[in-house]
């Protein structure tokens, strides 16, 4: 320990795992297909380092597989680093596995006493601790009952009351709040500030950055198997949730492309198809009398980019463009937003707005902009409509756009209502 | 090496633990539950007495119990060696998410062969006295000895192959044969005195006394057969090669235990 005032120390820690692309273990097949012995070396951690303080509560962030698990596993001692040193000050508990030995036949309390064992006590902790870990499960009347008769439920509850009970110096968590009903998990997460109230270092990692900036103190970001921001949990979610959200429109973008791309390879033998599938098309999703017909429609963004992911609040442009067989007298050009689940969320045309009437006989287009688009983070279709007279359709396109909504802001419902909050407290 | 005994000491109550949960365990279910812990053994001496008085004679007389007091401390050594290499296996779950000392898997399975044995000597002690030959009280008093001696035998044994089992594990096939063979370069079915007496080459009469398992099974028996006090100096080899075992089990454990989660 560099630092008494330290309880995890992690300096320079690299971690590779071998990924075989395809690992025979018989001598036969390491003869044979000793190509197929290659292997790759993935680094999951990459020269990390960081220092926990005693008392201390840390949350560690990030995607799948960036590491962060891998990094608690390294702390618990189940897995060891290639390089680089891990120092521990103290008792570790884990709640990474719980009901570790568990065996169905036998009753709760002696469950409580192998499981506890497992965790490094003796008997005469364990007795200390009993009453203690009957009562935090609730199980009081089932306690003599094997566990096999429990419901997943209260397995849990007890697995959770005697990990939690260990009274560790340093304690790890993966995921774990997600034990039993409402009101248990109130009350382990109320256990744990009490845990951290008594000086208990705690590492959590999870994906629940509710429950992390509840409890811990710091929270560390591992993206590509390094630290990318430590600091105040909110400081440091608020970035990780920007990046991730935009994460998330890059990779819309790539399969939009990629969608495009198969598109375009599919084309010519799926031409005929299409044709006949554009019968069935107009059958089911267009109708109308078809005097007019939409050609190009596109959703764009603030740029003009064609683009299929907004953000709440930013600027959206559907760009539609027709084609006219027959000249159409009065029409109308509409449009109508819905959710996925088919609630309506918006709908709107030229003569609801108040436009003077007018007939369309050539080919063209109409724009319509939308500068703060304030949905909820969702997926959406869009309707577009020519129609004439009193509502009928011309080319009535159903479905024929899609979106979607993202934001990292939580509220709910179904649009963001311009709102300004003044608190008098 | 201290450090270690101290953290595998820390972990007393989970080896307790375990092994009441493995001889609780083995006959769950079963009507007769822990019952067989006796009856299973018991059956198996009404089979040899049958066979060995009536199909097949042997020279010696009462062969069944002149078998029976070797098999039983012989069946605990393969079962250990047998057992305690697949003891880190059959715990992978365990081993991949939980730290604790590894080496509390083999010691929790010998330990829980040795007490199988021990229960199992209440049976041989009811045979003895039940078919006459009776015991010699003052040469049992040497028989904890003589256990004490095979157990860190079969634990250094069991924890050097534990360990190399879950990187290669050809091991546990090729322990069983090696077992198979050893019983009978170990005076088990047949006494020392016929080996030297058959003719056969030296360098085999040699094996049999390079088998640390040797003097162990032959101090049982003239415990428990011959009644005689035995001559404990044969077992100092023994002894020094449990202890060089399990000091060379400890070694392979703190060089090879850090890959095991990852080689499951």
């Amino acid at each position: 320990m560099e630092d008494n005032n330290n309880a995890i120390e992690v300096s320079h820690v690299t971690k590779t795992f071998k990924v075989y692309y395809d690992k025979g273990t018989e001598l036969k097949e390491k003869i044979l297909f000793w190509k197929r012995n290659k292997f790759e070396n993935r680094v999951v951690l990459n020269d990390i380092s960081f220092s926990v303080k005693k008392g201390e509560a840390i949350g560690l962030v990030g995607r799948n597989g960036c590491g962060k698990s891998t990094t608690l596993k390294m702390l618990t001692r189940i897995i060891y680093p290639n390089s680089g040193s891990i120092n521990m000050n103290g008792r570790v508990s884990s709640l990474i596995e719980l009901g570790a030995g568990f065996h169905p036949d036998m009753s709760g309390r002696e469950n409580i006493y192998t499981n506890a064992s497992i965790f490094g006590l003796t008997k005469k902790e364990i007795d200390a601790r009993l009453d203690d870990i009957i009562t935090f499960s609730e199980l009081e009347e089932f306690i003599d009952n094997p566990v096999r008769t429990y419901s997943s439920g209260m397995y849990m509850r007890l697995a959770f009351s005697v990990a939690i009970n260990v009274d560790a110096d340093i304690l790890l968590i993966d995921e774990i709040l997600a034990v039993g009903d409402a009101n248990f998990q109130a009350k382990c997460f109320n256990k744990l500030r009490e845990i951290k109230n008594n000086g208990t270092t705690i590492v959590i990692v999870s994906h629940s950055l509710g429950q992390i900036e509840q409890i811990c103190d710091r929270s560390i970001w591992i993206k590509n198997g390094q630290i990318a921001m430590e600091g105040k949990p909110k400081d440091v979610h608020l970035e990780y949730l920007n990046f991730m959200n935009q994460e998330r429109i890059d990779q819309q973008e790539k399969e939009r492309l990629k969608q495009q791309q198969n598109e375009m390879k599919a084309r010519e033998d799926e031409e005929k198809r299409k044709k006949e599938e554009a019968e069935r098309e107009k059958r089911n999703r267009r109708y109308g009398t078809g005097d007019a017909k939409f050609t190009d429609i596109k959703i764009l963004d603030k740029d003009g980019q064609e683009q299929t992911t907004f953000r709440t609040g930013e600027k959206m442009i559907l760009d539609l463009s027709y084609h006219v067989e027959k000249p159409v007298k009065d029409a109308v050009f509409g449009y109508g937003i819905f959710r996925s689940d088919s609630l309506w969320v918006y709908g709107t045309n030229t003569r609801i707005d108040r436009f003077d009437i007018f007939d369309i006989e050539k080919d063209g287009k109409y724009v319509v902009e939308m500068p703060n688009l304030s949905l909820i983070p969702g997926q959406y279709w869009i309707d577009v409509t020519i129609e004439f007279g009193d509502g009928n359709p011309v080319d009535y396109y159903k479905k024929a756009l899609n979106f979607e909504v993202v934001s990292n802001t939580q509220d709910v419902g179904v649009a963001r209502l311009d709102h300004d909050w003044k608190l008098e407290i | 090496m201290i450090n270690q005994i101290k953290a595998i000491y820390e972990y007393r109550e989970m080896i307790f633990s375990l092994v009441k949960k493995d001889l609780r365990g083995r006959y769950k279910g079963s009507i007769l539950g822990f019952l067989w812990t006796f009856i299973n053994p018991l059956l198996q001496l009404v089979v040899f007495t049958l066979v060995f008085s009536v199909i097949m004679r042997a020279g010696y007389e009462q062969y069944y119990l002149f078998l029976f007091v070797a098999l039983v401390p012989w069946m605990f050594f393969a079962t250990s060696v047998q057992d305690g290499s697949t003891s880190i296996l059959r715990e992978k779950d365990m081993v991949k998410k939980i730290f604790f000392p590894r080496e509390v898997l083999p010691i929790a399975t010998v330990t829980s062969g040795f007490v199988n044995m021990l229960l199992t000597f209440i049976v041989i002690f009811i045979v003895l006295i039940f078919s006459g030959r009776g015991i010699n009280l003052i040469a049992v008093i040497c028989l904890p000895v003589v256990m004490i001696v095979e157990y860190i035998l079969c634990l250094g044994i069991a924890l050097i192959v534990a360990a190399l089992t879950v990187y290669l594990r050809d091991l546990q096939y090729i322990l069983g044969i090696l077992v198979m063979a050893l019983q009978y370069l170990t005076p088990v079915m047949y006494g020392i005195d016929i080996v030297e007496n058959s003719g056969a080459p030296s360098y085999c009469i040699q094996l049999f006394y390079l088998n640390p398992m040797t003097p162990v099974i032959e101090i049982y028996r003239d415990i428990l057969y011959y009644k005689q006090v035995p001559q404990l100096n044969t077992l100092l080899i023994a002894l020094g090669m449990g202890i060089v075992f399990v000091m060379i089990g400890e070694l392979l454990f703190r060089k090879l235990q850090k890959g095991f989660a990852e080689n499951f």
